[in-house]
């Protein structure tokens, strides 16, 4: 009898024989169409190279990861009070796509709910949250406008609460992310912005060539934190929290407890200046100690021009640390956590040095792609000046993205995949197949996202942990999860502009089981020993009293 | 007043005042007391009373140019010369005028009449007669070494000189090492890559000893980030000149770049070794020896670049390297010192932190 030779086959023989393939298969599913537009002028209005997000998440509980992609909008030359962006045009709408068990998608936008991004909005990322707990993930968007809340009503549909939760924010927001802050149950929301900026007074820069201007030439400002009070609204704590007293150019936001305290800290990647860490101090104020624990310059000194981040344990050594993705001329910056409350500037040793000096980072994930134990780097990689090339003719616009495969903390590139080079930005990770390797979705300013599956093959095992939280908030975001020797901290956040799937994978080499440790943001423990490798598990949040 | 003071000695000369002399008299007084107008009107008129009166047509010739109307000012300053050819004063406004007016090969032998060293490397340079004007400049700077004017004019002579040497080199010998090398370096200048690249590989093909063209390829990677092709050409620029500091810093550099923290430590010793007290070279070589552990070294290295400066970029950079390393063995008030003299001297960051404000 003649068994049918799948591609999974064929690439397993090419492992034996131990030839490196590409990492990922560039596919165009079914049903998945969109392109962003994000009209480009001759005002280089700083807006417009700066989008759009992509989340990678299960809207309906079907347990398929679905798609929803931020779209900008229209631009006129030049711009004229009251600013609009044609949102209500289809070509403009944000995006959400429903995936079918076949792998094909669904554009269920209109059905949804999420047609109307609002006039008055440029749009710019995504969070996801279920900052009600009713199982259900919600939406928020950022945008150069007012940002949006949607409620998940749990049918297939969404709802705009942005007015009735508080959370609008205002002037020019990027990423955002849900955590729980103060570990009441309730998942809080942190909003970054970029600068203070609008259209009626921008700059052009640049002599020969005109282009956008560094982000110094606008003044700094302050992100914004919202506490949830648990009734469907929001409280803005940015003053009280001492958020607002450190005023940033923040593109980025990740989350984990780097001190091991209990408490969710924030480090934000600002752009041009010095980072932030936000220490929680665990009674709703925060100290920003980026300075002083040695996360916000690089080893000389220098600022750095921050991007995307991401905030988990590259080392396994336990505790989460820091990358930040940035401009060329400079590297992707590590900070090491030294387990002290500091952190060392890592970027040398591990490999980033060679990587990344001429190439310019956005949406960054820390992903085990090969389920060999060790968390490997994705950068969604183009340069923020489309005319760079005429200015510097060794720096390129269009980049492919990186990846490079983590070698016991040092990093060395690998073939992706992916030749042609693009506008990288947004970059959201899961299990997309739910085969039990790590995908991903890169958006593409002003053009068609990069649906990546991954086709990595092998005898590597794995486990997809998704937490159900009870005392702690549902998803359990927050928690610390330990599996063989490896760390993360679980959250939707990081990238840039992005989120990622809220399910924990795990790649777990040769071991058939696992010994989980969980540490809830309610301070529960709990270990799971034995658990069966190669497989999806729900680990619900034991009630103690 | 070149030619009032001129026409005054001549007219002490004359026994008793013609009526051209009163006029040249006149005509200097109003000159003196800021009358360009009716200084004008009087020389005119002495010239007129008196063709064969050099001194009236310098005269006239000198209020023309304090007009700054040079075309005029040439005609009579002419006819003063054919008068009395030997006059010095007459020279020196003739060579300003006709410069001026960009008849600068004209300009040159009445400029070194009057002996004006300066303008007349100036108005060789006009002329494009280069190596001359650069001998003039050169020899002129010596004696007025902080006049920017000269300073301006010297450099300007330089890069076209230079530009016509290269040119030359281009024309005659285009498939030499040295033609190759310096097509190089124009498109490196112009950040082209590929073509720097394959000019660089040529002209180390047909003279694969010359020195510094590895340092220059080199130069080139590391521009444009490609930091294991750089490393690769430091060290051949390293082989070929064992005493060059320069090029052992550089790979020390390049190695840093590339993770590689212990040869690094050794390259930038042996830069140190080679020319001691660099800062630039301390401050390197304090990195690598922090990167590779040793921060007792490191220490030292960073707090020998101190003594030598303590108030640049590199001493911040020092300062915040140490508070580094004191953070990490613990000693938080030494390291909130260093924090400190970091924070006095970053006054110009690249971009202003103003997350305070």
């Amino acid at each position: 009898m003649n068994r049918r030779i799948t591609r999974r086959d064929f690439l397993e023989a090419f492992a034996a024989m131990g030839l490196a393939l590409p990492l990922f298969d560039v596919k165009h599913p079914r049903g998945l169409d969109f392109s962003h537009v994000n009209s480009p002028t001759p005002q280089k209005y700083l807006i417009e190279t700066m989008g759009g997000g992509v989340a990678l998440f299960d809207y309906n509980n079907d347990g398929l990861l679905d798609i929803f992609l931020v779209n900008s909008g229209k631009l006129a030359n030049p711009m004229h009070a009251p600013e609009t962006f044609d949102r209500q045009n289809p070509q403009n709408w944000n995006r959400l796509y429903r995936q079918n068990p076949d792998g094909s998608f669904t554009d269920v936008t209109k059905e949804a709910g999420l047609a109307n991004a609002g006039d008055g909005n440029y749009g710019m990322g995504v969070a996801v949250g279920d900052y009600d707990n009713d199982g259900y993930p919600d939406l928020y968007i950022t945008n150069y406008g007012k940002n949006t809340l949607y409620h998940n009503n749990g049918d297939g549909t969404f709802t705009d609460v942005t007015a009735k939760a508080g959370v609008a924010a205002g002037g020019w927001s990027c990423s955002a992310g849900f955590f729980d802050y103060d570990n009441d149950g309730h998942l809080d929301l942190f909003v970054t912005r970029y600068m203070l900026w609008d259209t009626q007074h921008s700059k052009i820069c640049g002599n020969e060539w005109q282009t956008y201007c560094p982000p110094g030439t606008f003044p700094a400002t302050t992100s914004i934190l919202y506490r949830n009070r648990g009734d469907g609204t929001f409280e803005d704590v940015s003053e009280h929290s001492r958020i607002a007293a450190s005023k940033g150019r923040a593109l980025g936001v990740a989350f984990a407890d780097y001190d091991d305290d209990g408490f969710t800290d924030i480090f934000v990647s600002n752009d041009g200046m010095r980072q932030f860490l936000f220490h929680n101090n665990g009674d709703g104020t925060f100290t920003e100690r980026g300075l002083e624990a040695g996360a916000a310059l690089t080893a000389d000194g220098k600022p750095l021009s921050g991007m995307g981040t991401v905030f988990q344990d590259y080392d396994n050594d336990g505790r989460p640390d820091i990358l930040v993705t940035v401009l060329p001329r400079e590297v992707y910056a590590l900070f090491h956590n030294e387990g002290d409350g500091t952190f060392s500037y890592r970027s040398l040793q591990s490999g980033l040095g060679l990587l990344s000096a001429a190439s310019s980072g956005w949406g960054v994930g820390l992903e085990d792609f090969n389920n060999d134990g060790w968390k490997d780097l994705f950068v969604a990689q183009s340069h923020v000046l489309d005319n760079v090339e005429q200015i510097d003719h060794m720096l390129h616009y269009k980049e492919p993205p990186l990846l490079a495969l983590n070698h016991e903390g040092r990093f060395e590139r690998a073939d992706s995949g992916i030749a042609a080079p693009l506008a990288g930005r947004g970059a959201a990770f899961g299990d997309i197949n739910n085969d039990g390797w790590i995908d991903a979705v890169l958006t593409s300013l002003g053009g068609e996202p990069l649906f990546l599956l991954n086709h990595a093959s092998g005898p590597a095992h794995w486990l997809s942990i998704t937490l159900r939280g009870t005392r702690s908030n549902r998803d359990g975001l927050g928690a610390r999860v330990q599996v063989n020797g490896q760390t993360r901290f679980a959250t939707t956040a990081g990238s840039y502009i992005s989120a990622s799937d809220k399910r924990l994978h795990f790649g777990l080499g040769a071991a058939e089981t696992a010994k989980v440790d969980i540490r809830w943001p309610s301070g529960t423990h709990q270990v799971l020993e034995n658990v069966k490798a190669n497989q999806f598990l729900e680990i619900r949040e034991e009630q103690k009293s | 007043m070149m030619g009032a003071a001129l026409s005054i000695a001549l007219a002490l000369q004359q026994a008793s005042p013609s009526p051209a002399l009163q006029h040249l008299h006149a005509g200097v007084e109003a000159n003196q007391s800021g009358q360009l107008d009716q200084a004008l009107a009087e020389f005119q008129k002495a010239s007129e009373l008196d063709p064969k009166l050099a001194a009236a047509f310098v005269d006239l010739g000198a209020v023309f140019i304090e007009k700054r109307d040079y075309a005029a000012a040439i005609p009579p300053l002419k006819r003063a010369l054919e008068l009395s050819p030997d006059i010095e004063g007459g020279h020196r406004l003739l060579g300003f005028a006709l410069l001026a007016q960009g008849y600068a090969s004209e300009a040159i032998p009445h400029l070194a009449k009057a002996h004006e060293d300066d303008t007349v490397g100036i108005a060789l340079l006009e002329a494009g007669k280069l190596p001359e004007a650069f001998a003039a400049l050169q020899k002129s700077l010596a004696k007025n070494p902080n006049d920017p004017d000269l300073l301006y004019y010297y450099g300007r002579a330089a890069g076209l000189l230079s530009k016509q040497v290269f040119d030359d080199l281009e024309a005659r010998f285009p498939d030499s090492a040295r033609a190759h090398q310096m097509m190089a370096e124009d498109y490196a200048a112009l950040r082209e890559l590929p073509s720097a690249e394959r000019e660089f590989n040529e002209a180390l093909k047909l003279r694969p000893q010359t020195a510094g063209l590895h340092l220059d390829l080199g130069e080139l990677y590391a521009r444009a980030q490609q930091w294991d092709k750089a490393e690769e050409q430091f060290r051949l620029e390293a082989e070929l000149q064992p005493g060059s500091a320069f090029a052992a810093y550089r790979l020390g550099e390049s190695l840093l770049q590339l993770g590689k923290f212990h040869e690094a430590r050794k390259a930038l010793a042996h830069s140190n070794e080679l020319k001691p007290d660099m800062p630039e070279t301390l401050y390197q070589l304090g990195k690598a020896e922090s990167l590779d552990n040793d921060n007792a070294a490191a220490q030292k290295s960073w707090a020998h670049l101190l003594s030598l400066e303590s108030d640049t970029p590199l001493a911040a950079q020092a300062h915040f390297g140490l508070a580094g390393i004191y953070r990490k063995q613990g000693k938080a008030t030494e390291a909130e010192h260093e924090m400190e003299q970091f924070r006095k001297l970053q006054s110009k960051p690249a971009q202003p932190d103003d997350s305070q404000k």
